[in-house]
């Protein structure tokens, strides 16, 4: 008998002030986004980490409705998944919940597995192709929008630029989920294929990893930001300022910090057009906002230990090496034959790797036009804040943009009270469901299992009603080694200046903006995710004892408890409470062993 | 006694120590092994035929087994026991019977005749293991239906370590016996199978002295996979193995090329020893120093795989075998096989090349319901 949470005190009706169901009127496919509606209950709905912030009126109806719904709706209809339809989502406040929409015809479902069969290795065999002519096309048009000069842009020609940025974003979503869902397909039919021959489930990963990203090339170029600002004298100024005073305190410092800013901003002109979220057009991009790169500038100037990338690089290569030799060695010549095949296949579409790589392309970037588009509008209207136009739904921004509508004191009332409705719901994210609906005791699509870690463990785990007072927790080892540190419980990226070196990460779940931060903490301990979720992967990059898919890790660790991460058997443990933490004389130790 | 003759150019007929009651391994005509021997007899002699090494030995035959219920008017008396039983008898009236009919087993003293024969065989034994009193293992060996000994596997007795031969024909009798098992008495009454369809053979065999021994399967028992040999093996004799009583080292075997796939050493708790002052071979825990250790090194399992390969391809299908690796085997040597059988339970041979095929896969992994492996 499931498990049922009732999702009525999210489904009255009432969403943003002023919202009206209209605002989500956009073309879907098979189910359409909105906020939860009654008979949400009979499906099985999950917080999805991504967005931890909540998202605001014009973020969660176009990323969801364009992005999320379209993109793998789309896509489940294109390859197709033969008993998937792709996702929807629904929203309690500002917080976007995830469920798979099932096909159960079982005649639907033939027909579907008849049209994989052909399309599937249609893709891996020309996956080089159909992924790069799709990053091209992205590019071309953001090169397109990098080209405009959005404070000349008419009057008139306004409303058709936000119209194309909004295109933007939901072309880029077919691109990414037509190539994540075939991808991820293969790759999980080579793990089945692995686990079935008795290759251990955790040496799987390794088999791909070590090849490098944009994203990890970002981080290469930022520690050696921190390299020149050192030579240059200028971590005593790192040192005194947090990164919102950063660029001002370098400003006045003069001298050879002018030098070491311009070669910043040379620096951010390549890696800097992206934001510290997923697709949401709420969050600047590092551009327009230099306090988290500069933070992590001043993140690596505080290690003692310099982090030796390379190193790094080639231990997770020589790892590989390693994990694919002994894998081999266990199998018979006929395993082998298969094993090989499946590995050469996955090794040229690699998934583990696309799922770093392509932020850098799409997810990162692709809401930006859309935002100067916002941006310029709120200056020409003369907002009250820059990022008033995230605060209105699409046809509100098109009437402000064309003119039909002055933004005037009833849309500013609005917005002001949207923005209240923002804030209050972020402040209650920690108490938002892990789950509503119709719980199941496990989940068959790939997606919510690799990278949501919705196991059957941690779909138990989140409906565990003394979660907040269990001090030992388990989930998927996703990568090896035992850290003991201070935890630091971060809602969001936007809180990644409180890890310190040696600190232990607790959160939901991380995604590539998280990625400097496995620079300098000892461990990470996540809600959610997979094997092939971001943590997972870069915690085996970066040599970081890793544990996802806990289900409650945020909820049962507190900020400040001293724990252990066991990366290797995926158990947690809270050693000391925080106040036990404070109270003791010493300073805690952090040490950091590797197994 | 081989006679020797004056015309060393003219080959003597071997002599010949097989009779109606005594069937000797490297004696009976392989055809006709199984009929006098029984399953477990007659699969040696075939084994034996075909250039396996097995344990020198003899089958008490079928027709003894007969000859002496007959003639001692135990068939009469067993009639007695099982008529009174009726069609649908309760649990504890078969095992009163069945205790009945045993103790009639055991007090039923064979003819002069037979004794003598089989002490005669017990003798040229030991005259060829050039021992006195050579400890043997005295085995039941079923006849009837084929699937007959997967049916009764473990069901009738088997003696390790007899010496001597007032306990070598006491064991046969007790034997015997056990074909009366109540066991093996509710499965013929369930299936309505006379005892007298399926008579007992007994084998008589030297014991080797096993430093190791263990069994090995030409395909995965659990899987059915036809690619490789799985091995289970501990310290001392097989019968700790046999009866689940100790955890095995596990092997897996690559068919192909002969590779040791994975070796897993297990925590062996008990050995089935040879124990001298009962003279029998029975369980004792395993010394400490020998729990940990691996049993077999590549050479050994090389010949066990050898042996196993060779058993499956003169059956031309797929066996499990139990091994011994004695005393004073010497690298290189064979193991010794001391039973086969066949396995019913293998997948079906597949004809085409295993390749990767990413669709079948993901139907099988991600498309099926069913989690995937491992997660």
């Amino acid at each position: 008998m499931a498990n049922v949470v009732p999702v009525d005190a999210w489904s009255t009706g009432e969403w943003y002030p002023g919202y009206k169901p209209e605002f989500f009127d956009m073309p879907w496919i098979v189910d359409p986004a909105g906020p939860f509606r009654p008979g949400d209950e009979n499906s099985f709905w999950f917080l999805d980490f991504h967005w931890s912030r909540g998202l605001t009126p014009l973020g969660a109806t176009l990323w969801s409705g364009d992005g999320y719904c379209w993109g793998t709706q789309h896509a489940a209809e294109s390859l197709p998944l033969p008993p998937g339809r792709g996702v929807s989502a629904r929203f309690a406040g500002t917080h976007l919940y995830g469920s798979a929409l099932p096909e159960t015809d079982p005649a639907q479902i033939e027909a579907r597995a008849g049209r994989i069969a052909t399309n599937l290795p249609h893709f891996l065999q020309n996956y080089r192709s159909i992924w790069e002519s799709g990053r091209d096309e992205l590019e071309n048009t953001w090169s397109q929008f990098r080209a405009i000069d959005f404070t000349q842009v008419s009057g008139d020609d306004l409303p058709d630029l936000l119209v194309k940025a909004r295109r933007y974003h939901k072309r880029s979503m077919e691109i990414h989920f037509g190539v994540m869902y075939p991808m991820l397909a293969n790759f999980l039919g080579f793990y089945g294929a692995c686990a079935d021959m008795g290759i251990n489930p955790n040496e799987i990963g390794k088999f791909l990893q070590g090849e490098d990203t944009k994203i990890m090339e970002t981080d290469r170029k930022l520690y050696d930001l921190a390299l020149k600002a050192r030579a240059a004298g200028l971590e005593p100024v790192f040192e005194a300022h947090d990164g919102g005073r950063l660029r001002e305190a370098l400003g006045r410092h003069g001298g050879a910090a002018s030098g070491w800013l311009t070669e910043f901003d040379d620096f951010l002109q390549v890696y800097g057009y992206r934001a510290e979220a997923t697709c949401d057009v709420g969050v600047p991009s590092w551009i327009e906002d230099n306090t988290i790169p500069l933070d992590l500038v001043k993140t690596f100037l505080q290690r003692k230990d310099s982090h030796d990338f390379s190193r790094a690089a080639t231990n997770a290569l020589a790892e590989r090496e390693e994990a694919i030799e002994n894998a081999r060695a266990g199998l018979t010549r006929e395993e082998q034959a298969v094993f090989d095949a499946g590995l050469a296949s996955n090794q040229a579409a690699n998934f583990p790797w696309w799922q770093d790589d392509h932020n850098y392309y799409i997810d990162l970037k692709v809401m930006l036009p859309l935002r100067w588009g916002c941006q310029e509008l709120a200056s020409r209207v003369k907002a009250d804040r820059q990022d008033d136009m995230l605060y209105l739904f699409w046809p509100e921004l098109r009437d402000v943009a064309s003119g039909e509508k002055p933004y005037d004191a009833e849309l500013r009332g609005l917005v002001d009270a949207r923005r209240q409705y923002f804030d209050e719901w972020h402040g209650r994210r920690g108490e938002m469901p892990k789950v509503l609906g119709t719980i199941p005791e496990n989940v068959e699509d790939p997606i919510l299992i690799e990278i949501f870690g919705l196991n059957p463990h941690s779909i138990r785990a989140v409906q565990n009603p003394d979660a907040a007072a269990q001090t030992v927790m388990n989930g998927v080892p996703a990568a090896k080694g035992t850290a003991r540190g201070i935890a630091r419980v971060l809602q969001s990226s936007d809180e990644l200046h409180r890890l310190e070196p040696g600190s232990i990460l607790v959160c939901e779940s991380t995604s590539p903006n998280w990625t400097p931060a496995f620079g300098k903490i000892a461990g990470c301990a996540c809600d959610g995710g997979g094997m092939l979720s971001h943590a997972a992967i870069v915690g085996r990059e970066y040599g970081v004892p890793t544990v996802t898919a806990i289900g409650v890790a945020t909820l049962s660790i507190a900020d400040g408890d001293e724990i252990e991460v066991d990366g290797s058997s995926g158990t947690v443990t809270v050693l000391r409470r925080a106040a036990e933490v404070a109270a003791s004389a010493d300073a805690p130790r952090t040490e950091e062993v590797t197994a | 006694m081989t006679l020797v003759s004056g015309d060393a150019t003219v080959a003597e007929e071997p002599e010949r120590h097989s009779c109606e009651a005594i069937s000797w391994l490297d004696e009976v005509d392989p055809s006709e092994a199984v009929a006098r021997g029984g399953a477990k007899m007659g699969r040696l002699a075939e084994l034996l035929a075909s250039g396996v090494l097995v344990p020198q030995g003899f089958a008490v035959t079928v027709e003894a087994y007969s000859r002496h219920c007959r003639e001692s008017g135990l068939d009469g008396r067993i009639d007695t026991v099982l008529g009174a039983l009726g069609p649908d008898p309760d649990d504890a009236a078969v095992e009163a019977a069945s205790a009945e009919i045993r103790e009639m087993f055991a007090g039923t003293p064979m003819s002069d005749g037979l004794a003598a024969r089989l002490t005669e065989a017990y003798e040229e034994l030991c005259l060829r293991c050039v021992d006195v009193n050579v400890p043997v293992a005295v085995r039941s060996s079923a006849t009837g239906e084929d699937a007959a000994d997967a049916s009764f596997a473990g069901i009738f007795d088997t003696y390790l370590g007899v010496s001597g031969v007032e306990r070598v024909l006491e064991s046969v009798r007790r034997c015997w016996g056990s074909l009366f098992t109540a066991r093996a008495l509710a499965y013929r009454l369930r299936r309505g199978i006379s005892h007298h369809d399926m008579p007992i053979a007994v084998g008589v065999i030297e014991l080797i002295h096993a430093r190791a021994s263990g069994v090995a399967f030409s395909v995965h028992p659990v899987t059915g996979k036809r690619d490789r040999i799985v091995i289970e093996t501990s310290w001392g004799w097989g019968e700790a193995i046999v009866q689940g009583l100790v955890d095995p080292d596990h092997v897996e075997v690559g068919k192909a090329d002969g590779r040791v796939l994975r070796y897993d050493v297990a925590h062996k708790k008990v050995v089935s020893a040879f124990d001298f002052a009962v003279g029998a071979v029975t369980e004792i825990e395993m010394p400490a120093k020998l729990a940990h250790r691996q049993v077999l090194d590549d050479e050994q399992i090389a010949a066990i795989s050898a042996a196993v390969t060779a058993i499956e391809e003169h059956y031309g299908h797929p066996v499990d075998v139990e091994w011994v690796i004695g005393r004073h085997r010497r690298a290189g040597d064979p193991v010794c096989i001391v039973q086969t059988r066949p396995v019913t339970t293998v997948e079906p041979e597949t004809t085409a090349a295993p390749a990767y095929d990413p669709v079948a896969l993901a139907q099988k992994y991600l498309f099926s319901g069913k989690p995937i492996p491992g997660r």
